[in-house]
């Protein structure tokens, strides 16, 4: 009775929402409401507080001030428990499933059918079933995430929500994983969703879904709120300066200056095993020439990590070759390929590009610490070590009060910097990029890329592998498609489109 | 040769349950622990807050069972601390660990003193469960089976009811499955509304509560005495024991199992006398057995995947 | 001419005073007198002093504000477990006041030397620690490389007859890398199979333990004799390290060299680790394995060179003991060196010059727990539940950034 009367209500505010976290204000007094029913956009970059204010909705983390009503009743959310049951659910960017568990296992975890603290499974398995069935969404309710492609682990996601009958959904990026196929079919269920009277939030950072998918769109900027807009009356240049403050030069001043083709970086016939030993990499070949960026295009999970590991030299090769201006450097270790002339931007700067705990002097020079003129005999020379990467700082601009600073205390877009300035610096002849830009503002972007065409016409060869379609079209002068451990199609990227080249990366391409 | 063929009799199967269940228990602790995601070290220590607890309050009350529910309780609450330290202050496991067998060292040293006023051993206990020994009826009738499972004293049937209870907690009740999810994904945990500290803590207190008993089943079961530093190591053999096993209850016991054989052997050949060697020699036995079981299986199961590591909720901003 | 270049110009003449001010220290503090320390800690403080006036203040201001914090968790951890002790002391029925004035007086004034002598093995393994902390391995195992270096100093000490310039070294070296030699199998074994080094260093210092009895019985150990059946020969007294009482005859009888070895020992491994190529790559793979691993470093080797040298520094601590000390392997005792130089070297975070300190500080409560049990009748073990309440309240650091959190949090929102 209560629901009908406020049918068309709000059923969702969020006023004066402040969080403070020990080193940033992530959000700065923020107010928002949601219809029942609308699918309500929430824009901003990378770092702009999105995800913070919605993991203050869904009682993850605390707000450091302001209130939330749900229903019109004030809520005080101290765990995501007390948000279920109040109806929120929220598929995270970072999918929040267990990997060795089940489909049914995952979605019913926490809620469990059974009595005096047994799992009834039978009754589990039918109960999944029968929803996956009334939404349209279907997944093996038997199988375990781990064999799940990302599209059907994200219906899992979906599917948990609704099974704990969520009435405001919380999407976070949920296309950042996605091909612009499965996207469409993304939005499909968000609309069946939205009949069901279900309300959806959507994080993103896209424009054009924002255009393609929202009612109503609000705009965060570094941790406030820009703006409130009903999306039918905006255009995509007025939602991108309320955005990032300033306009943005989309183009990057970029022309293939390739005039012959040496030979550069091979790989001839690669075969790579995961870490579960199988397959990962699967025949593949490619070359990049001296002053050429090669894109490879792909969804996450077909190869790039073991690619990109396996260049660098921290993964075994099966069979084939690598090949570095004709000489073959498959044998050799990663110091030999540093030497050879090899530098690698890693996709995950946490795990293999930096150490956290130490200086930027000793960050920004990790490579070079066992040769002259920064050692001498055993002894480091500390005096040339520091003039050297207080040189690099200055030329990278990097923000940091010393290169005596540990790099832990270095903000996200100054950490990649340090990577940047430590492998460019070297004159690579070849440099492997992967996911240069992942969770950083549009400033640091803007550097990063045009540093990335600077090496390429010093005659750099340089691999970049993104999961970004954006950044592959912005920077490649060639566009590979890979798709379980092969290239599966090569493009000009003047003469494709972002849809045929999703296509390929879902494996459209074969047969 | 014949002499060392007839070292293999009942006898030394019934030994090796025996000496085995100090392992079991702790291991099987060990287990639910680290499935959880906390490693703990600290169990050498707790064992040793148990056997002391154990033997102080059989030594007061006269009654072994006192002492054995005390030994429990100690442990239980020591491994509080374990718990505070690592989850509550993010502390790192191993180094939390490694305190804590420090302090519990250091602990019952002056425990000793205090109550039986001499360092190195205490009084004995008048009652130990030694004298409990029972055979269960029927099934110690079947042979060699018989006699060396169902002929034993009552923290070894204890451990073999463990064993089961938890198997059957960790893959089919509800708070099994959350803990396996804990040690996997925690923050998965949290987004559902189940308190990762709540089952961490749980699972730290359950392998205390483990440790004390087999701190108890060494000074009042398998002797009547505590002595200063009597665990030896078996904590961290059963560390070995639960990592060897496959983090998993079963796997547990099984290597438990060759690790009590170890021990059981090598007192059957210091007794046999049938090689002129040191008796050290065999003393040693045990632990390179140990190293020998992780070396050598190590590899072939896959940890939980958020093992040792530290979990905050609210992560530091970019 | 303002003060400071008054200051610079006659820096040589300062720094020679410093010198022998920090001499004089060193001579007093290894002659067993307490003072000496605080003249070296008074000649740090005029080093520095001189330094911020001369040098660019903020730089040296950082430096001294860093050391401060490194140095308030400690004290902080130090004063509540003194309190703790104390509430134990009451409970159990004692008067802390007394207990711990006796605890302070045989600590660092009447047993000052007794302090130092327990410090010298605990600063060789809270380094052996130490260093392997800092390449990410936990050398829990540290007593059984301490017993492998006292097997091999009681050995070679009771046959080795030669001049002792020569045989002293030479006893240090082999035992150093007999002591490497141990740990070589837990760092094979981790690389190869990835098993863990807590629980190998661990079952291989039980193993050295009970090897340690053989060996005694085999150089003189006698189980049939009651008077010494767990100790072996004497070793030569051609091999014994240098007295201090040789040189300064008021120096107490039983002090020897060692000491001096073990804070140069800590020095020279300081040197290595914030100065060397080698001391680069073990605290990148401490930090970082997988980001090492990209850089070219190799995560197996470092891991050998890091355990390698923790076994060399403990089984240094065995020397120390057998030629410095007790001249004989005594058996069949549990040391706790090995658990003590893990204390030390939490206590200091892992850094060199810092585990002198604490050795220090873990001897000194060792020998005023002595003290104190002789003349005041209260237990010395009361001293391990210290120790063990400074440690954890030391390593739980993130204790006081808790407490201080959760205060701040409630300031915030006032406003």
């Amino acid at each position: 009775m209560e629901r009908e009367k406020r049918k068309d209500g709000i059923c969702l505010r969020m006023e004066n929402i402040s969080k403070q976290f020990p080193k940033v204000l992530a959000n700065e007094n923020i107010s928002i409401y949601l219809k029942r029913g609308e699918i309500l956009a929430l824009l901003g970059e990378n770092g702009a507080g999105k995800s913070t204010l919605m993991n203050i909705l869904y009682g993850l983390y605390r707000p450091t001030c302001g209130q939330i009503y749900i229903n019109n009743h004030e809520a005080t959310l101290l765990s995501p428990k007390d948000a279920i049951s109040l109806g929120l659910g929220m598929v995270h960017q970072h999918f929040m499933l267990i990997e060795n568990l089940t489909v049914t296992e995952n979605i019913v975890l926490g809620m469990e059918p059974g009595s005096w603290g047994f799992i009834d499974f039978k009754k589990a398995r039918k109960i999944v079933k029968e929803l996956s069935e009334q939404y349209h969404l279907f997944v093996d309710p038997d199988a375990k995430i781990e064999g799940l492609s990302v599209g059907q682990q994200q219906r899992v996601e979906i599917l948990k929500a609704l099974y704990r009958k969520a009435t405001i959904l919380i999407l976070d990026e949920p296309t950042a994983v996605l091909t612009p196929q499965e996207v469409d079919g993304l939005f499909v269920v968000m609309r069946s969703l939205q009949e069901r009277k279900v309300s959806i939030i959507i994080i993103t950072h896209k424009l054009e879904e924002v255009k393609a998918i929202s009612g109503r769109v609000y705009i965060l900027r570094r941790g406030k709120l820009a703006g409130e807009r009903v999306t039918k009356d905006i255009s995509k240049a007025e939602l991108a300066h309320l955005m990032v403050g300033r306009d943005v030069v989309l183009t990057l001043n970029k022309e293939n200056r390739i005039t012959e083709k040496k030979p550069g970086f091979t790989l001839q016939n690669l075969f790579v095993k995961n870490d579960n030993g199988v397959t990962a990499l699967n025949n593949l070949s490619l070359e990049v020439c001296p002053g050429e960026i090669v894109g490879i295009a792909g969804v996450a999970g077909n190869g790039q990590k073991e690619l990109e590991e396996v260049l660098i030299g921290i993964r075994r090769i099966e069979k084939g070759n690598i090949l570095l201006t004709g000489k073959n450097i498959s044998r050799y270790g990663v110091k030999k390929r540093i030497q050879s002339g090899l530098s690698y931007v890693p996709s995950d700067r946490y795990r293999y590009g930096l150490f956290l705990s130490m200086k930027v002097s000793e960050n920004i020079l990790a490579s070079s610490l066992d040769r002259k003129p920064y050692v001498n005999g055993i002894n480091l020379r500390l005096r040339v070590i520091n003039r050297r990467s207080e040189e690099l700082v200055t030329m990278y601009g990097i923000k940091t009060p010393s290169v005596h600073e540990p790099v832990s205390n270095l903000s996200g877009g100054n950490q990649q910097k340090v990577i940047l300035a430590r492998e460019f610096s070297r004159e690579p002849v070849v440099l492997v990029v992967s996911q240069p830009t992942r969770g950083l503002d549009v400033g640091a972007i803007e550097f990063i890329h045009s540093e990335i065409l600077k090496m390429r016409d010093r005659d750099t060869a340089v691999l970049l592998i993104s999961m970004e379609l954006e950044e592959i079209f912005a920077l490649s002068d060639r566009i590979l498609v890979l798709y379980e451990g092969s290239i599966v199609k090569e493009f000009d990227p003047g003469k494709t489109s972002h849809k045929e080249v999703g296509y390929y990366m879902t494996g459209g391409g074969e047969r | 040769m014949n002499d060392f063929f007839t070292l293999f009799n009942v006898e030394l199967l019934h030994s090796t349950i025996r000496l085995s269940t100090p392992i079991t228990l702790a291991a099987v602790g060990a287990t639910i622990c680290e499935r959880a995601g906390i490693v703990n070290i600290a169990m050498e220590g707790l064992m040793l807050i148990g056997a002391f607890t154990a033997v102080f309050f059989a030594y007061i009350t006269g009654n072994p069972w006192i002492g054995l529910l005390a030994a429990v309780i100690a442990g239980g609450i020591f491994s509080l601390l374990h718990a505070y330290a690592t989850i509550t202050l993010h502390l790192d496991h191993v180094v939390s660990g490694a305190v804590l067998n420090i302090l519990a060292l250091g602990l019952t040293n002056y425990l000793l003193i205090l109550a039986f006023g001499h360092p190195g051993t205490s009084e004995p206990v008048p009652v130990s469960l030694a004298e409990y020994q029972f055979a269960v009826p029927f099934l110690s009738q079947i042979p060699v089976i018989g006699p060396v499972f169902f002929n034993q004293r009552p923290i070894v049937y204890m451990s073999f009811l463990l064993i089961i209870f938890f198997t059957l907690f960790l893959y089919r009740t509800k708070t099994g499955l959350h803990v396996r999810a804990s040690g996997e994904h925690p923050l998965a945990m949290e987004t559902i509304g189940v308190s990762v500290y709540r089952i961490r803590y749980l699972a730290v207190i359950i392998s205390g509560l483990t440790s004390g008993l087999a701190g108890a089943f060494l000074s009042i079961e398998n002797s009547n005495v505590f002595t200063s530093g009597m665990t030896g190591g078996r904590g961290f053999i059963a560390l070995a024991a639960n990592i060897s096993g496959g983090w998993s209850a079963v796997g547990s016991f099984l290597a438990s199992l060759f690790f009590g054989f170890a021990e059981a052997f090598q007192y059957k050949m210091q007794a046999a006398r049938l090689l002129d060697l040191p008796s050290e020699l065999f003393v040693m036995f045990p632990y390179i057995a140990t190293v020998i079981a992780v070396a050598g299986l190590v590899r072939k199961s896959r940890p939980p995947k958020a093992v040792g590591l530290d979990f905050r909720i609210e992560k530091q901003a970019d | 001419m303002t003060a400071r270049e008054i200051l610079y110009k006659y820096r040589v003449i300062v720094f020679i005073l410093l010198f022998l001010l920090a001499g004089s220290g060193i001579i007093l503090y290894i002659t067993s007198y307490f003072a000496g320390l605080l003249f070296i800690l008074l000649a740090i403080i005029i080093y520095y002093g001189f330094h911020f006036l001369l040098k660019d203040k903020r730089i040296v201001l950082s430096e001294i504000k860093s050391i401060a914090k490194k140095m308030l968790i400690p004290l902080a951890g130090i004063t509540i477990a003194v309190l703790i002790g104390a509430v134990v002391m009451i409970i159990t029925g004692y008067n802390p006041l007394t207990a711990y004035g006796a605890l302070f007086y045989g600590g660092f004034v009447k047993n000052w030397h007794v302090s130092l002598l327990n410090a010298a093995p605990l600063i060789f393994t809270g380094l052996s620690v130490a260093f392997a902390f800092k390449a990410g391995l936990f050398n829990i195992g540290a007593e059984g490389q301490y017993y492998i270096g006292a097997m091999a100093a009681a050995g070679l000490g009771i046959y080795f007859d030669w001049h002792p310039l020569v045989t002293i070294p030479v006893i240090f070296l082999a035992a150093g890398l007999l002591g490497s030699l141990y740990n070589f199998f837990p760092a094979l074994l981790k690389v190869k199979t990835g098993a863990h080094e807590v629980i190998t260093t661990m079952m291989f210092a039980h193993i050295a333990r009970y090897f340690s009895s053989i060996f005694i019985r085999n150089f003189g150990g006698d189980p049939s004799t009651s008077s010494h059946p767990y100790v072996t020969d004497p070793v030569l007294p051609s091999n014994w390290l240098l007295r201090f009482k040789d040189m300064f005859p008021w120096a107490n009888y039983r002090l020897h060299s060692g000491i001096i070895i073990a804070i140069l020992t800590a020095f020279f491994v300081h040197y290595l680790l914030s100065y060397t190529r080698i001391g680069f790559e073990i605290r990148a793979v401490g930090s970082n394995p997988a980001a090492a691993k990209t850089q070219g470093i190799s995560t197996g080797k470092t891991v050998f060179i890091a355990l390698m040298v923790a076994g060399f520094l403990s089984a240094m601590a065995g020397v120390n003991q057998v030629l410095g000390l007790d001249h004989k392997l005594y058996g069949n005792l549990s040391t706790g060196y090995g658990w003590n130089g893990i204390s030390v070297a939490l206590l200091a975070s892992n850094h060199p010059v810092g585990v002198i300190f604490t050795s220090i500080l873990w001897g000194a409560l060792d020998a005023g727990g002595q003290y104190m049990a002789r003349t005041q009748e209260v237990h010395n073990s009361i001293v391990e539940i210290i120790k063990g309440t400074v440690l954890f309240l030391v390593v739980a650091r993130y204790l006081y950034t808790y407490w201080g959190q959760k205060r701040k949090k409630k300031e915030t929102c006032n406003e």
